[in-house]
């Protein structure tokens, strides 16, 4: 006993205890579902990083949530030249960061430096950059961006967290690596506390007036306080909104989500993310996958419905190819690419040669049977998918071996080593410029090891030209190219499947569908 | 006496050397590296990738890598983290308490539970027997994390006594994890209590002890869990690599921040220093705390010296 008091004694003396200040009356608990090592938006990169500090920072641009249309954020306009390579924004004038000092051209251009720093190392910014190469400060509230190549994704980049606009104040009085915990933005919630591992407190910024169009012009009852705790395992999510410890949870299991939505006291949301869907990326360097037929008979052998039904409860839409239909330029003539046909797909590795000729229930061709070697990540329901396809696929003649990598850097070692038919991966963001890595010959995730001059040329064009007509006719190309030639089985475009209590309403995402719309959020004091 | 101790502290450099060694191989061996994970869907090229892991030192020969480690140790420097670049003293310190209180207050439940149950296992009436016994070999098979799982839903979700998120070091947010993570530890300490306590009843000064009729209660007290105690003392100091691998699991469970779930997350980073700097420091406590219930037991056993 004596060690017992002596362990909460000691715990006290050691442990830096919040302020005790009295919380609001409107309170929630939001949860997080990854603890990521890094929370400073213009270092690290986790998308989890944005679901708080979408609401600390404005971006001098923001993506419409339903149109996905560029519309006003901290720029009230802005200008693109001929030629793509300069962008020229005018500034709003009334914009106050939390810590009181004036926003202006200046500010923005603090950021940029910040991101561009070498020393920030930054993970994510200065990659969505892209071709800046410097910015001009024409007058305290006009900024030039000035790039050494046309570079489409620009406006998208600019609307997103990691380009978010700090207090340059606050950045100086800060190092590099405290800064995260002391944010200021001038966005509609401010940072009041961030105690590494356990908690972020945002407060609601009375001052908020220079809101992009979509946000509630005039929310009756907004949340004066938000808590984003942790919930890394999966398993603790549904619990802690059925005791009341979280009123917003995201990323629930499907089954999970299924059971929450039929309580009376809470409402399931499932969020569409655009990007790329779960899909399982072809080697083509190996064979058997080499052989166009034998790729396209494999999806065509693939019953994707069978799978969205068990593993992700209907809750998940089938994905047809290589951009899932969230995103801005999908095509949804895509979906009549490989419909499920056993009969057609026995037939197709009938007509390549393939039979069973030992009688093992494995099609072989020339003694060798048709196995497949698939990478599995352990996350995003990969492995259940993966035991799906193994049964499916089973049961028609193909052998399938999965190899289970623990995490990404598991999974890149798994795919240099060139020994894999297929790999499951996703990805996520508005801009189909996420494609180049994948698909370019020279692409640093060209896990496919695909070599296409029209894959490679119509992906760059796409990333040059600002004509949204011109975009979509190169990514309506690029679409229907990587289904003709099977490059991927695409599984199920994401979704996030959030559940909220009945004291919270109105709960929105943005373009990019992790990052909450929190000004939009209602509190209910009923409940 | 002295002796005795010395060798032991000598034993903990010995240790601590293995472990941050054993650390560095490890960590080399794994695939990938901070830089290359934190890059690889940014867009980054190859050469920006090159410059990044060339500016942090991570292109050096393994062998100046090594000794720069040491280098820094030595001076009491654990280096910065790769991903937020906070000095790794620091974020260890900031998680420390959280974890420590977690620990210490599992001991404790776990030593009186242990304790407890080993007794009634080896000398209560045969009905007691048996259920100690039979609770025993169920503590030993139940996964921390099912019966984590079972206390959250039952005391928060169903009983609503307790919260399931456990926020601070206050009592009431330490009771479910320190009771979990301290039941899941009394299992072992129980079934080695009844053991030892079952050799120690055939003991020749514990019959002497009852020919000259002294109480029970006064045999089992004063003689029988005395005997007991360097083999109990010896087997809480081997608890401490337990007490971390539960703590990443009990951390995740009730939503507590903690060195367990720092370290989780900078393995899966390949947050080199911040790893080197846990297990560093695990290594230590791990080391010095066996040390200290070797000396103890020795106190307390005189021929444990020779040894």
């Amino acid at each position: 006993m004596l060690i017992c008091v002596g362990s909460v004694i000691l715990s006290t003396l050691i442990t830096r205890q919040p302020a005790a200040a009295q919380p609001a009356a409107s309170r929630i608990v939001y949860g997080l579902t990854l603890l990521p090592s890094g929370f400073d938006p213009h270092i690290n990169a986790s998308s989890e990083l944005g679901i708080p500090l979408r609401s600390v920072y404005d971006t001098l641009v923001y993506r419409d949530p339903i149109t996905k249309d560029f519309v006003a954020g901290l720029a009230e306009r802005w200008e693109i030249s001929p030629d793509g390579l300069l962008y020229t924004f005018y500034l709003r004038r009334d914009v106050r960061f939390h810590d009181g000092e004036p926003f202006d051209a200046y500010a923005v251009a603090a950021n940029l430096d910040r991101i561009t720093n070498p020393e920030t190392r930054s993970q994510k910014a200065v990659f969505l950059l892209g071709t800046f190469e410097r910015y001009i400060v024409t007058d305290a509230y006009t900024i030039q961006l000035a790039l050494k190549a046309p570079y489409a994704p620009l406006l998208d980049s600019l609307a997103q967290v990691y380009l978010g606009i700090a207090s340059p104040k606050a950045l100086q009085a800060y190092s590099s690596d405290l800064y995260q915990l002391h944010q200021v933005g001038t966005g509609p919630y401010q940072m009041v506390e961030f105690i590494p591992g356990d908690y972020i407190l945002l407060r609601r910024n009375p001052e908020y007036r220079w809101a992009p169009a979509f946000y509630l012009p005039d929310n009756p009852s907004p949340v004066e306080e938000i808590e984003f705790r942790f919930f890394t395992d999966p398993a603790t999510r549904a619990p802690a909104l059925e005791s009341g410890a979280a009123h917003i949870m995201g990323e629930l299991a499907p089954l999970d989500a299924l059971a929450l939505n039929r309580r009376d006291d809470m409402t399931l949301l499932p969020q569409p993310i655009p990007g790329m869907p779960l899909q399982f990326l072809f080697n083509t360097a190996k064979a058997p996958t080499d052989r166009l037929d034998v790729r396209r008979a494999i999806i065509t052998a693939t019953d994707r419905t069978a799978i969205i039904d068990s593993v992700f409860q209907q809750l998940s839409p089938v994905a047809y190819g290589p951009l899932a239909a969230a995103s801005p330029f999908y095509e949804a003539q895509i979906k009549q690419f490989y419909p499920y046909n056993r009969e057609v797909a026995r037939q197709a590795l009938s007509d390549l040669g393939y039979t069973d000729n030992d009688g093992d229930r494995i099609l072989d061709l020339n003694g060798a049977p048709l196995r497949l070697i698939v990478i599995v990540p352990t996350w995003g329901n990969a492995p259940q998918v993966a035991q799906r396809l193994q049964s499916q696929w089973r049961d028609q003649g193909i052998d399938a071996e999965l190899r289970q990598v623990p995490n990404l850097a598991g999974l890149l070692a798994a795919v240099q080593s060139g020994d894999y038919h297929l790999v499951a991966f996703n990805d996520f963001g508005a801009d189909p410029s996420l494609l180049n890595t994948f698909y370019l010959t020279d692409g640093r995730n060209n896990f496919m090891r695909v070599s296409n001059a029209n894959l490679d040329q119509w992906l760059m064009q796409a990333t040059q030209t600002n004509d949204p007509a011109e975009r979509q006719n190169f990514y309506t190309g690029v679409q229907g190219l990587i289904m003709d030639q099977a490059l991927i089985l695409p599984i199920r475009d994401y979704v996030n499947l959030n559940a909220y209590s009945k004291r919270v309403g109105g709960l929105t995402f943005d373009a990019y569908g992790w990052f909450p719309l929190l000004a939009n959020l209602t509190f209910n004091a009923d409940e | 006496m002295l002796r005795f101790a010395v060798r032991r502290m000598a034993g903990v450099f010995v240790t601590l050397w293995l472990a941050a060694t054993l650390t560095f191989v490890a960590l080399r061996l794994a695939p990938g590296d901070a830089i290359t994970l934190q890059l690889t869907l940014s867009g980054a090229t190859d050469s920006q990738i090159a410059a990044r892991r060339a500016a942090l030192g991570l292109d050096a020969p393994l062998a100046e890598q090594y000794l720069g480690m040491w280098q820094g140790i030595l001076r009491g420097d654990l280096g910065v983290s790769l991903v937020n670049g906070r000095p790794v003293a620091v974020i260890i310190g900031e998680q420390l308490g959280a974890t420590l209180a977690l620990a210490v207050g599992a001991l404790c439940v776990g030593v009186v539970l242990g304790v407890g149950l080993g007794a009634g296992a080896a000398l209560g009436q045969p009905v007691v027997r048996q259920v100690c016994e039979g609770v025993i070999v169920l503590l030993l098979a139940t996964p921390i994390y099912w019966l984590g799982t079972l206390a959250i839903y039952l005391f928060a979700v169903w009983l609503g006594w307790l919260p399931s998120v456990s926020s601070g070091n206050e009592l009431r947010a330490l009771l479910l994890p320190c009771g979990v993570l301290g039941i899941s530890l009394s299992g072992s300490l129980g079934q080695v209590t009844a053991a030892s306590l079952r050799e120690v009843q055939q003991a020749t000064f514990v019959q002497t002890a009852r020919a000259k009729g002294l109480p029970a209660r006064l045999i089992v007290w004063r003689h029988m869990l005395r005997a007991n105690s360097s083999v109990l003392i010896s087997l809480i100091g081997l608890q401490g690599g337990f007490l971390i691998g539960g703590a990443v699991i009990t951390e995740a469970l009730f939503t507590r921040r903690g060195i367990g779930q720092l370290v989780l997350a900078a393995v899966n980073g390949r947050d080199y220093p911040v790893v080197q700097g846990v297990v560093l420091l695990s290594a230590a406590a791990y080391a010095l705390l066996s040390v200290a219930a070797d000396i103890l037991a020795a106190w307390n056993d005189a021929r444990l010296r020779e040894g």
